[in-house]
């Protein structure tokens, strides 16, 4: 069960990585593609080439359109994947230096309470989320340049959000196992490193 | 109860929270939704809020930057870049007292110019540091003290994902605020190698022998060798000062750069791809889960008007601005024994920026915030090497496990202090701190 958890933890990371790294080179891609927009524009390029800059230019040599917005939609979808690894591994910021002096025991139990309300937290940000993409649905919304319908990313969205849910309830079942058997099955911090 | 009590009563359980080891952005997200539900009567608000603000944060593209500089800095590490920033900073300092300590901070304030991240430039830097710290005979504690301060240069040089922060929360131009930013950071560089040499002439039994004194020639030769790490964080640095692109797309450019040259180099290859893909994700998803909860909290904040409130509230104390400023510099050095640098900002930051923007200082309000977010970023920074909980400490510690913490935590107070030093001179003149931001704008 926990290697499936985590290879779906894994899994979704890493495509959230590719779309990470995707943007990076759409964006790096637009800024060249406007860097030599503006130069074929410019005066002394123009002369030497002449019609050839017209060419060049007619080609669609430019910013990409809308990149601004697939940024957004894809870097809204790289963060909820990334969301499962952080929840197996224990990522999340914490301040441990008064829990510290107390006995292990209570310390399960807060991690089991904590856990609990994270699953109910996460599953309840799916759920909205999974609204919001009604809704965005109903009004038909779309992007301004690109005019692809909003719910499109709020789906691709809603598949971390859901993975980062059953991750949560599944860490959550742990932590009570964790509680009532009195062992340490996943330690905090990542169970793999 | 009012809403304004209500606001006030929530400050006491959020920390109570926080203090029970709550995940901090949990907390501070359940602290907003309960709130809302105190203040409003009905969950109605909160529920439909969060339709469209998880999607809505997590799609900022201002805050799209933060994992794309996550991922550049790890390309960084796996490009060899610290190894020859450690090698031509020792060929210019390594002869000195204390000098191989000094190369590895001059090393992580070259590093710190292409990561963002604190921890990330630590850590790097320890791999190639310590064992040639070690080998030339510096005595554990002052070897990972050392390497635990130059770590918080990647923060305050930037690009820095603590200052995107407060650029964002206090609707700041990132680019004046990272230019703002230089200075300081060089002067902290400056300011932990005096700590180093002077360290060297109280304990020279501790600060090791000096290596030999390198010819000129060979020292350039050094320096060419570092001419990727130059010329990303001139395109990416230099791009954002000057306009032409935007912070996000400075980002993007350099993770790119980095990652072609790691790849060039030989350090990238599918499994470190892969791990460098997993370590930005969960720095990521750690912080943009407290910039969620923050965004929530601070909804409810607002909703209740304490900020305002408190913020007239200390104006009409009539107290000394100076004073005021000290106070809060006070907290944030206190919490950061505590607290991680990004949680304490976006908690607080909400509460005491309107405060601090209302107090005359004598500057305008953007160089006020400026000069405000530049003096925050360094008290919260202070609070990473800050013994007993400072995370840097932690980091490095696990790097060397021959050096007991103690050690550690005796050595880093000098560099605590030249930190606190640092603070008291920019606090007492801004102009430091804005001199770049005035000369170009």
């Amino acid at each position: 069960m926990h290697r499936f958890m985590n290879g779906l933890a894994r899994a979704m990371a890493v495509l959230g990585g590719l779309v990470l790294t995707a943007l990076i080179i759409l964006v790096c891609v637009s800024v060249l593609g406007r860097a030599l927009n503006t130069l074929l524009h410019s005066g002394p390029v123009t002369a030497v080439l002449g019609d050839f800059a017209k060419t060049l230019l007619d080609t669609g040599v430019g910013p990409i359109l809308g990149d601004f917005e697939l940024v957004e939609a894809g870097v809204a979808f790289a963060i909820f994947a990334f969301i499962p690894l952080c929840q197996i591994t224990g990522g999340h910021a914490t301040v441990d230096i008064f829990t510290a002096a107390l006995s292990v025991k209570v310390n399960r139990m807060i991690q089991m309470v904590v856990d609990i309300i994270f699953a109910g937290v996460l599953i309840l940000i799916a759920v909205q989320l999974y609204e919001g993409l009604l809704s965005k649905m109903q009004y038909r919304e779309t992007s301004f340049l690109l005019q692809f319908p909003i719910w499109w990313s709020y789906a691709a969205s809603l598949v971390g959000a859901v993975v980062a849910a059953v991750v949560g309830v599944y860490i959550a079942i742990v932590r009570v196992a964790e509680f009532f058997r009195n062992q340490t099955i996943l330690s905090i911090g990542g169970a793999d490193h | 109860m009012t809403t304004l009590e209500i606001g006030i009563a929530s400050f006491p359980v959020l920390l109570t929270l926080i203090f029970l080891r709550v995940p901090i952005g949990l907390a501070m997200f359940l602290v907003g939704l309960f709130g809302l539900y105190f203040a409003t009567g009905t969950f109605n608000m909160g529920f439909s809020r969060l339709k469209s603000e998880t999607y809505s944060t997590f799609s900022s593209y201002s805050l799209s930057i933060i994992p794309m500089f996550l991922l550049m800095g790890h390309f960084a590490t796996l490009g060899g870049m610290s190894q020859s920033l450690f090698k031509a900073a020792e060929a210019w300092l390594g002869h000195r007292k204390g000098g191989v300590a000094m190369s590895a901070v001059g090393a992580c304030a070259g590093f710190g110019a292409i990561c963002g991240s604190s921890l990330a430039t630590a850590a790097t830097m320890s791999q190639v540091a310590l064992p040639e710290l070690r080998r030339y005979g510096y005595a554990g504690g002052f070897s990972t003290a050392t390497l635990a301060a130059g770590g918080t240069l990647g923060i305050l040089i930037p690009p820095s994902v603590v200052l995107v922060i407060y650029a964002i929360l206090t609707e700041q131009n990132i680019a004046k605020l990272f230019l703002s930013a230089f200075i300081p950071g060089i002067l902290a560089a400056v300011g932990y190698m005096l700590t180093i040499a002077i360290y060297a002439r109280i304990h020279p039994d501790r600060a090791g022998t000096a290596r030999e004194r390198m010819p000129y020639a060979q020292r350039w030769r050094a320096v060419l060798d570092v001419w990727p790490v130059l010329t990303v964080f001139l395109v990416v640095v230099g791009g954002i000062y000057l306009g032409v692109f935007t912070p996000t797309e400075g980002a993007a450019v350099g993770a790119l750069g980095t990652g072609l040259i790691a790849l060039v180099n030989g350090g990238l290859n599918r499994h470190s791809f892969v791990e460098s893909f997993m370590a930005t994700a969960r720095s990521t998803a750690m912080i943009f889960f407290i910039v969620l909860g923050a965004a929530f909290y601070n909804g409810f904040l607002a909703l209740t008007q304490v900020p305002q409130e408190l913020s007239n509230y200390v104006v009409g104390l009539g107290l000394s601005p100076w004073m005021v400023l000290t106070v809060i510099l006070l907290i944030y050095l206190i919490l950061g024994a505590v607290m991680d640098s990004l949680s304490m900002i976006l908690l607080t930051i909400p509460i005491f920026f309107p405060i601090v923007a209302n107090l005359d200082f004598g500057m305008t309000t953007e160089e006020v915030a400026i000069w405000f977010g530049i003096l925050v970023l360094i008290v919260v920074e202070v609070g990473l090497i800050t013994p007993p909980v400072g995370m840097n400490l932690f980091v490095i510690n696990s790097m060397d496990r021959l050096t007991p913490m103690i050690e550690t935590y005796k050595a880093v107070l000098y560099f605590v202090a030249s930190d606190i030093i640092r603070v008291i001179i920019l606090v007492l003149f801004p102009g430091i701190t804005l001199f770049a931001l005035r000369l170009m704008y």
